[in-house]
């Protein structure tokens, strides 16, 4: 059947509107102008917003951006419900921070190898729980973050213990010294960038209809010759292998990493900004990092009251919209 | 093709099936019929990995299934068309029919099988990018059984196709079984609706409370006396 084609039968009122915008959306010119302009937009930006206090709450957005893509992988598409996602942020952390400040590695394999152990972890993880499921393995997870920062918190031989570790030096990338915030910011951008590529095309892989067809029913796709068990855990270390590079990122942007970096507020606050946003949509969670980074900025001055704002947004965004701003449809109702 | 000997399993300590005894060749296709809670689910089950069986042997075309996985048992050979059809209502057809030939490689195969169920189902090649969970439940059916075929089986497991579904609908769906089996594939089938099943099928089992209390050909228990009496509410 040629697109369209059924349409006219239905004679619907606003079908019009999307059908031309279908027709504009399908023009080259358009898709690559509607590709390349945001692209300009966010290469240029700190030449426009010259402010270090915004540039720093954006280069924040882009850190959550990527650890909430990440739990948007684990939580959204293998339907896992993760709140030890902070310990993986952090094992990328002090990963980074103990390299570069004792061992003198360079910035950029710390960062690789922040990911790799964030996802090794996260297998070392999935392995005994993987025929754990639902309230069970959310436990689970819970116990491993808080294992994780009391462990960073008493070996203080290795850690540093609530001091954290400091001084982290100023990273390089094959000669490019990161300094400066709008530094920070492009080397923000390049990390979602890889995350955004990499997450789609996985996603849409034979790899990723698998997982989705384990969220959507997990007897169907065992019936179908997929090894749920093995792609659960599969899935789960890569969701944590993105935490990792977050959590390396923090390390040489914030120069100190400490236990507290790595609460379980921080793993509920990062599933708030995946519901918030849309489970399951794979840029969907950026908007609800944006929405909940600009809500605790802006109401800063009432301190502790704003996660009352925070709690009022998430009830309002579960009532009216409860599969969050821009998910699926996949978790309505 | 499938030789069952004295299969027992069941959900933890309670037991569901007491020893099951039942063959299929090649290229026969057999009933299994029985009433709810007959152990007809946890059979299918049992034979394709989903439930462990604590007893008895499964071989199929001499391998021997037990404790395989179900990903194993699925490549060996036998598809399972769950009970309630449980599509990914979420994903398009397409890729319902795309997540069926999980695991195998040749992707023109897989394109050229896609088109062959298209032309057998044309409502479905007609709503190819529609969300499955919009299609009706005869079209879902039909979905689930296109996407057990993507994976090249030799026997198929259908349980209860004809569930929840309209006399014409189940018509339609009895006709493409005979139609499926006609070209050479093996079927097991499990239904409620004996009378249908048993007209379709070569032989069948008639399973009650976990044991397999008659068996025949088909058309001979279509006529027996207490087959009738218990199944086809004929006094």
């Amino acid at each position: 059947m040629k697109p369209g084609t059924q349409k006219h039968g239905k004679q619907q009122t606003g079908t019009i509107i999307p059908m031309t915008f279908k027709t504009l959306a399908k023009n080259p010119v358009f898709k690559t102008a509607a590709f390349l302009l945001p692209a300009l937009g966010c290469v240029l930006l700190p030449h426009v917003m010259t402010d270090t206090y915004y540039l720093g709450i954006i280069n924040y957005m882009i850190l959550y951006a990527i650890l909430c893509m990440g739990l948007n992988l684990i939580l959204g598409y293998a339907g896992l419900l993760s709140l030890g996602h902070a310990a993986f942020y952090g094992l990328g952390g002090y990963t980074t921070a103990i390299l570069i400040t004792r061992c003198g590695f360079g910035f950029l394999s710390c960062l690789i190898l922040s990911g790799i152990i964030a996802l090794l972890f996260g297998i070392l993880l999935g392995l005994p729980t993987r025929k754990v499921r639902g309230d069970y393995f959310c436990l689970l997870t819970i116990a491993f973050g808080e294992i994780f920062r009391l462990v960073a918190q008493a070996w203080i031989g290795f850690t540093n213990g609530a001091m954290g570790i400091v001084g982290i030096p100023i990273p390089a990338i094959l000669g490019w010294s990161i300094r400066t915030e709008a530094d920070f910011y492009y080397l923000g951008l390049i990390l979602l960038a890889f995350t955004s590529i990499t997450l789609s095309l996985l996603v849409n892989s034979k790899f990723g209809r698998a997982f989705i067809a384990i969220r959507e029913d997990e007897l169907a796709a065992s019936v179908m010759g997929i090894n749920t068990a093995v792609y659960k855990i599969i899935v789960f270390g890569i969701g944590c292998f993105y935490a990792g590079l977050a959590g390396s990122y923090l390390a040489v942007y914030q120069t100190t990493v400490t236990p507290s970096n790595f609460r379980l507020e921080e793993s509920c606050l990062m599933i708030i900004m995946v519901i918030v946003g849309g489970m399951g949509s794979l840029f969907a969670p950026i908007a609800g990092v944006i929405i909940m980074t600009l809500a605790t900025e802006y109401f800063r001055g009432i301190s502790e009251y704003r996660m009352l704002i925070i709690g009022v947004i998430m009830v309002a965004v579960l009532l009216f919209r409860p599969q969050g701003i821009f998910g699926t449809s996949a978790f309505k109702g | 093709m499938l030789t069952i000997n004295s299969l027992e399993s069941g959900y933890g300590k309670i037991k569901a099936l007491f020893g099951i005894d039942l063959e299929i060749k090649q290229g026969e296709i057999v009933a299994l019929i029985g009433a709810n809670g007959a152990g007809k689910t946890t059979f299918l089950k049992t034979v394709s990995g989903l439930i462990q069986a604590t007893g008895g042997t499964m071989s199929f075309e001499g391998q021997s299934l037990n404790r395989l996985a179900p990903e194993k048992i699925v490549n060996l050979g036998i598809s399972h068309v769950p009970e309630g059809r449980m599509v990914f209502t979420q994903r398009t057809v397409e890729t319902n029919l795309q997540i069926g030939a999980f695991g195998r490689k040749d992707k023109k195969a897989i394109r050229q099988d896609m088109e062959k169920y298209y032309e057998m189902f044309p409502i479905l090649a007609e709503r190819r990018n529609q969300k499955a969970g919009t299609l009706s439940g005869g079209e879902q059916q039909m979905l689930a059984i296109a996407r057990g075929l993507m994976k090249r089986p030799k026997l198929l497991f259908l349980d209860e196709p004809s569930m929840g579904l309209s006399p014409v609908l189940v018509s339609q769906i009895f006709k493409t079984i005979r139609e499926l089996n006609k070209t050479g594939l093996s079927i097991l089938l499990v239904e409620q609706n004996v009378k249908k099943a048993l007209k379709i099928t070569q032989r069948a089992y008639v399973i009650e409370l976990g044991r397999i209390v008659h068996q025949g050909n088909s058309c001979d228990l279509l006529d027996s006396e207490q087959i009738r009496k218990s199944y086809l509410g004929e006094v």
